[in-house]
């Protein structure tokens, strides 16, 4: 790895500017924001989520593939940060369609399989956006909840 | 072959990983107020970032500033799972963040 390698002398050091680092946050960021859009896009639309997410585990190997084989840094660091990100967003799709079923996200019923979510007896799921909306303040006392999702926030 | 892009891409899931915990602590222990504040280190590590002299270390730095960036913009719906019950929420009024007024007034970002 070169990853720690490639030092400027100390003369140069405040004479050059490395852009890399902006192409990393913005892979982030964008390997992110898909997380979040995407994922919910395609579990809402997919009557089967396994078809798409088979789709982004073939999408991130074959990026942190690519990356394995480029001498770019800016390159091999972007496809492996989008790669990654795929690679779990393939399983985010299920996480997203246990929040459906639980009623913490959106059911869309012309989606048939979130109609049957919809249709099961005693079923949570909802239609509603519970998250589109504005939060208490937090600078006035509230009544505490205990809570019943642990401590993973990405899970909801 | 070259390693460097996949240790990357492990260091930004890691990175992604923390930002789920300390959203979670911080908007437990300070509210979702506080927004601004991983918004300004962000941008602080993406900008510092640009001026260090290994493109190593400017690659980490950019991968926790974007981290820090979303992390700032899922505080909001964070606070509003808590509201739900779907998380703890912590009993009684929490700190006012400094310019708390002019934070309100700007609404908090959410992707």
């Amino acid at each position: 790895m070169q990853l720690f390698t490639s030092d400027v002398s100390c003369e140069d050091r405040h004479s050059i500017m490395h852009i890399v680092g902006l192409w990393m946050a913005t892979a982030t960021f964008l390997g992110i924001w898909w997380g979040h859009v995407g994922v919910r896009w395609i579990e809402a639309r997919s009557p089967d989520v396994r078809l798409p997410a088979l789709v982004l585990v073939i999408i991130g190997l074959g990026l942190n593939l690519y990356s394995l084989l480029s001498f770019s840094l800016t390159t091999s660091g972007m496809c492996s940060i989008f790669g990654t990100t795929m690679l779990w967003d393939a399983f985010e799709l299920y996480r997203q369609q246990k929040r459906v079923i639980k009623g913490h996200a959106p059911a869309h019923p012309s989606n048939p399989r979130h109609a049957a979510y919809l249709a099961a007896p005693n079923s949570r799921a909802t239609t509603a956006e519970l998250l589109k909306r504005e939060p208490s303040d937090p600078t006035v006392g509230s009544v505490p909840s205990s809570g019943t999702m642990g401590r993973i926030a990405g899970s909801d | 072959m070259n390693w460097t892009g996949i240790a990357l891409g492990l260091f930004s899931f890691g990175m992604i990983g923390f930002g789920f915990v300390w959203v979670i602590r911080m908007e437990y222990h300070l509210g979702y107020l506080w927004w601004p504040f991983p918004l300004l280190l962000g941008i602080v590590l993406i900008g510092g970032s640009l001026f260090v002299g290994n493109v190593g270390w400017s690659a980490l730095l950019g991968i926790a500033g974007a981290s820090f960036i979303w992390g700032a913009t899922e505080m909001k719906e964070q606070a509003v799972r808590a509201d739900l019950g779907w998380f703890r929420k912590k009993p009684g009024a929490r700190p006012a963040p400094p310019f708390v007024a002019i934070i309100k007034k700007i609404g908090a970002p959410h992707l």
